[in-house]
């Protein structure tokens, strides 16, 4: 049976080999097919098995994984050629696994299917580069960048406003100095210096999703001559309750300023926002370099703030765009800390809002970090450390140490350094070091190992116990030897048995063995009377006579 | 011989350690906050002409939103900053057409911007050590539907009918994300 299998598989293998060869490699198959989709255009590469100049084509379908309906892949169909673009093919959406195969043709004959792995066009779609539009400043330059893919795109539609742009410039003198810079999409690159050729390329990235795309060509611009009218520079805010106070530096006097104001989050969205730029009423056509606006001016949240000079020579560029919160009350209530000990050389911090921040309306909330400091309970080194997330540990720490930590919380990026006050301070211990663990493990190995000793030596006890209380029938094993013999045993052992035959009665021993005598003597006498037949007759009554008389005189004697 | 395993389950439970869970207490506080002082803004929003939301539409809203229960706290923060994204990306379009108060869904925009900006370190985090690349479903059912939405609202011409049913979504999103801030424990 097993051979008949065997030769079966065989023959079935040898046929593959065999038919296409008869066919004369009509069947050609297509190998390594591999899918590349950058944004929304889908390519698909394969090579073919003969490297023959003939009238082989192919053809591909697709399908949504889990239906069974392949559709003819457009623009990969009867295609000479080892590649086709299928980018006009209408998928519903990129987030759903699609399966694709392909065959060679030739004539009228077809090659088995090749199918390729299904794959979620979504994930394994490439970056493509951006579109960059520059302008150029003295000090700065303006990008407008266009996120990757068209308007229409499929690809990136959930995704057009989650890029990050990376942008690497140089001086094209010297491609030495480079920089980098993260920028939104409608951004400056600033601190460059007047009348000089920059170039530069962008690449897009889904920071969150860990994707990086393909950079931009090359773009190069010149840097305008310095204008005589520079930008205002070091722009601040402080507020407290009732008003907001902007500052910033400028060399010169006479000159007229206004600040204008933007909502952070516009900032994400490509295109053109100029806008929505707004002027910040009392800051137009100030001549100090500060002007104050009450607070209600602004509703809580997180802004962009520029300055822009003017003389009589003209404007001047925009000052750099700075981020600043803007809150009613900037009350910070200090963090609650907890710390727990998990190893013997590490502690847990947790940071929690305190019970009266938790009773604070929602607007006055905004991104924290923590300043923590960290010191041994005995020595007075402090460590300290900025932190933004409410949980984290302390490595490398010795164990059976006391360490104290306390916390204030601060708001980040606030130039204003606003913190709240220090929060208690807590202290906690360090778990026992690896020694210490070592015994205890140790100790309780020697517990589990001592347990069925334990129980042993209870049971020898208890039999001990039961030897002596309640011993039992048997002899010691000494006895056994001694006597081999049964039936002595039996005599020995079996005391409580009585020998009825063998019982005597001691005091009438006497008697007895004179019974016995008479009785031999009688039977001395029957045997002499046997013996004496012939005198029986005479000597019968004497004898008779005799032997009671002697009886008698015995019972006489004992009487007495 | 049973005496032995007794013994021996009775020093594994006496010695199994317990899983240590992160704080997030003051991450759910921010979270609860935004997401009551957003649904109180859409409301805000004149619901428009009510047959507009006689249309049922399919927008293929995930299994996951409609039973939140089995999320673990990470990938809840996933969800939730995903859904936060998406859900800015509808509101930055064209609602010109329904009279809706700008300042209203600026303020929306501004929420929105701020939760993601509280959350965007934990997710950096987190997505540093999973594999985004295994496809985390629940993430990819979310981008379809929002898709979804998107393409609707082209395919309407942003009219105000389209931003009646979008503003049903969206109500029923921050349904969702009140939920899954409970998933976010002590």
């Amino acid at each position: 049976m097993l051979a008949l299998l065997g030769a079966t598989t065989l023959m079935l293998v040898a046929g593959r080999w065999v038919l296409p060869a008869a066919s004369g490699e009509a069947n050609l198959k297509p190998e390594n097919v591999e899918i590349h989709i950058i944004d929304d255009n889908f390519f698909l590469k394969w090579n073919s098995s003969s490297e023959s100049v003939r009238n082989v084509t192919f053809s591909a379908d697709y399908q949504i994984l889990g239906t069974d309906n392949w559709k003819k892949l457009p623009g990969c169909q009867n295609t000479a050629s080892t590649k086709c673009n299928f980018s006009s093919v209408e998928l519903k959406n990129v987030f759903e696994k699609i399966e694709l195969r392909i065959r060679a043709e030739e004539g009228n004959n077809t090659s088995i299917w090749y199918e390729v792995e299904p794959f979620v066009p979504f994930l394994e779609a490439q970056i493509g580069p951006p579109d960059v539009h520059l302008e150029a400043e003295d000090k700065a330059i303006i990008l407008s960048i266009s996120p990757p893919g068209t308007e229409d795109s499929i690809m990136w539609a959930t995704d057009r406003l989650n890029f990050r742009y990376s942008v690497v410039i140089w001086k094209n003198s010297s491609s030495l100095e480079e920089r980098t810079e993260t920028v939104y999409p409608e951004d400056k690159i600033y601190k460059l210096s007047p009348e000089i050729t920059y170039c530069l390329k962008v690449k897009a990235e889904l920071p969150l999703q860990s994707r990086v795309g393909y950079y931009s060509p090359v773009y190069c611009i010149n840097t305008t001559e310095r204008r005589n009218v520079p930008s205002p520079e070091n722009i601040q805010i402080n507020a407290d309750n009732q008003v907001c106070v902007l500052k910033w530096d400028y060399p010169y006097e006479n000159t007229t300023f206004r600040a204008q104001w933007l909502r952070a989050f516009f900032k994400k969205i490509p295109g053109k926002h100029s806008d929505k730029w707004k002027q910040i009423l009392n800051c137009e056509n100030v001549t100090t370099t500060r002007c104050v606006f009450p607070r209600d001016a602004f509703p809580n949240g997180i802004y962009y703030v520029r300055v822009q000079a003017s003389n009589g020579n003209g404007t001047s560029f925009w000052s750099e765009e700075k981020k600043f919160y803007i809150e009613m009350k900037t009350v910070i209530f200090p963090p609650v800390i907890s710390l727990k000990s998990i190893t013997d050389d590490s502690l847990h911090v947790s940071v929690g809002a305190s019970e009266e921040s938790e009773n604070m309306s929602v607007n006055q909330l905004y991104p924290l970090i923590y300043e923590v400091i960290f010191w041994e309970n005995t020595s007075n080194a402090e460590r300290k450390v900025l932190e933004k997330r409410t949980e984290f540990t302390f490595l490398d720490l010795k164990p059976l140490t006391v360490y104290c930590v306390k916390a204030r919380a601060l708001i980040e990026n606030d130039r204003r350094n606003k913190s709240s006050s220090f929060s208690d301070t807590v202290c906690e211990k360090t778990k026992p070091g690896d020694t210490s663990k070592t015994w205890l493990k140790a100790g309780i190995c020697t517990a589990l190992f001592s347990l069925p000793v334990v129980i042993y030596v209870v049971r020898l006890f208890l039999r001990g116990v039961n030897y002596v209380f309640f011993p039992s029938s048997k002899p010691p094993s000494s006895v056994d030897e001694y006597f081999s013999d049964q039936p002595l045993k039996n005599l020995l052992l079996s005391t409580s048995e009585e020998q009825t035959e063998r019982c005597f009665i001691i005091e009438n021993a006497s008697i007895i063995t004179e019974i016995e005598e008479t009785n031999e003597i009688d039977e001395v006498h029957k045997k002499y009377n046997s013996q004496t037949s012939q005198d029986s007759g005479n000597y019968s009554n004497e004898d008779e006579n005799s032997g009671s008389k002697i009886s008698e005189e015995f019972l006489q004697q004992d009487s007495v | 011989m049973t005496y032995w395993c007794l013994f021996q389950m009775v020093l594994l439970l006496c010695f199994s350690t317990t899983a240590l869970s992160r704080n997030y207490s003051l991450l759910r506080f921010q979270q609860r906050r935004s997401v009551v002082v957003c649904q109180k803004l859409l409301r805000q929003l004149p619901s428009t002409p009510q047959h507009c939301l006689e249309v049922r539409m399919d927008f293929q809203v995930p299994e996951e939103m409609k039973q939140a229960q089995q999320f673990q706290e990470e990938d809840a923060i996933l969800v939730i900053y995903e859904m936060l994204q998406q859900i800015f990306g509808i509101l930055t379009r064209d609602f010109s057409s329904t009279g809706w108060s700008e300042t209203v869904i600026e303020d929306l925009l501004v929420e929105l911007q701020r939760q993601m900006d509280h959350l965007e370190p934990i997710q950096k985090e987190i997505m540093q050590r999973k594999n985004f690349t295994t496809g985390d479903m629940a993430i990819l059912h979310l981008k379809k539907y929002y898709f979804n939405l998107g393409q609707y609202l082209k395919s309407m011409e942003y009219n105000s009918c389209a931003w009646t049913v979008m503003r049903v979504q969206m109500l029923m999103n921050f349904s969702f994300l009140k939920s899954l801030t409970g998933y976010l424990h002590d």
